[in-house]
């Protein structure tokens, strides 16, 4: 039986360390529900879309080894590029955790009809078979909630690269969308992280602040 | 066929110069080198991809933890990479380095190379993408270094794309 995708995202949310960040889809379900259950903290950046979510969440994770990062994708995005997982598999970050949203259908699109257009997971593709086969060390495909529930405690109390497909029935988002663009997620991000971090990431450097104090006097 | 000794030295020095810190990339016959130089350097981190979107992707997600990355390929990875650099940087604005081979650049041996050498300007320009063509070793450590600038002030990419003779010694 597939998961209601609205509770098991507010249930994830009540468990997610408070120091940890979180690379989630741009818009969509996903980020919309994502987004209403964590009242938009900025520890979580909604800049991922198709095919590109889990790229982000790696890198973001190899530049922060220390950190937990949890990224947040969709069927459809994981399927547009699995040489992501090629790379999650080589790399193997121990703070990264992977959930994937998987109705095994194209939810933003819209339906008629005939219902919704299937992913391929619909079908024979098993997305935790293939994350399995490119190396990630962790990998299961969850259709139950009390299995859920062990698979996030699991996932965050320790230090192992995983990838969680959540099988989710489809649906359309339960809350309104988003109100930023890619622009705004991504300053608010970044100042977040420079504040959480203690580092520099982007706009006029602290040695160029220095310096031209230094003029002033 | 590789770069030469004297650009892999310029190229490398450019890198450390610049303050890049994070490297991914796909090896290509002519920066092979380069990619051995940088995975064997402390000071950078090297992730090897089986494609250049996926590269471009973990240089994004690194530059959000504070990383400075740079993308180094082929120049018909530019095409491969194309999507993610306009969902991410036309969308959002982040800096990613790109350290290119100009394949089909004028003198190219390699009948394969020369759709390479068609399609990279043009497609550097519809995505706004400043670049410099860098064809002489002297020029091309100083041109990594202000590719990495203004794409930290414009916070997009900026390429380098590396020919003549940083690769051939005719």
């Amino acid at each position: 039986m597939a998961l209601d995708r609205y509770e098991w995202l507010g249930r994830l949310a009540g468990r997610i360390p408070d120091d940890a960040l979180v690379m989630s889809t741009y818009i969509g379900a996903v980020s919309f529900e994502w987004a209403h259950h964590t009242e938009e903290h900025h520890r979580s950046a909604h800049l991922g879309q198709m095919g590109d979510v889990i790229g982000l969440a790696l890198g973001l994770a190899l530049a922060l080894p220390h950190r937990k990062i949890v990224c947040l994708d969709g069927d459809g995005s994981v399927l547009m590029e699995l040489g992501q997982l090629v790379a999650m598999g080589e790399q193997q970050p121990g703070n990264l955790v992977v959930f994937v949203v998987d109705n095994g259908v194209y939810e933003s699109i819209g339906w008629s009809s005939q219902g919704r257009r299937p992913t391929a997971t619909a079908g024979r593709v098993d997305l935790a078979a293939i994350a399995a086969g490119c190396g990630v060390p962790y990998t299961v495909d969850v259709t139950a909630e009390d299995e859920l529930d062990a698979e996030m405690d699991l996932a965050f109390s320790r230090d192992v690269c995983s990838f969680i497909n959540v099988r989710t029935q489809p649906g359309h988002s339960h809350v309104r969308p988003r109100r930023t663009d890619g622009i705004e997620d991504k300053y608010r991000f970044v100042r977040y992280v420079e504040r959480l971090e203690g580092i520099w990431i982007t706009g006029v450097p602290p040695q160029d602040i220095a310096l031209m104090k230094g003029k002033q006097h | 066929m590789a770069m030469t000794a004297a650009a892999l030295d310029a190229a490398h020095d450019g890198l450390r110069a610049a303050g890049i810190d994070f490297v991914s990339g796909l090896p290509d016959g002519w920066q092979r080198p380069l990619h051995e130089r940088v995975e064997l350097d402390p000071e950078i981190h090297y992730v090897p991809v089986c494609n250049e979107g996926v590269g471009f992707s973990i240089c994004s997600g690194a530059w959000l933890g504070g990383k400075k990355p740079a993308l180094i390929m082929e120049n018909s990875g530019i095409r491969v990479a194309s999507e993610y650099i306009a969902r991410i940087s036309l969308g959002t604005g982040v800096p990613v380095t790109l350290l290119c081979s100009y394949r089909g650049d004028v003198g190219e041996t390699e009948h394969w190379g020369i759709p390479h050498g068609i399609v990279a300007e043009p497609l550097l320009q519809a995505l706004r993408i400043k670049y410099l063509v860098v064809r002489h070793v002297e020029d091309l450590a100083k041109s990594i270094v202000r590719a990495k600038r203004i794409a930290e002030a414009q916070l997009h990419p900026a390429a380098v794309l590396v020919s003549g003779d940083c690769v051939w010694e005719d």
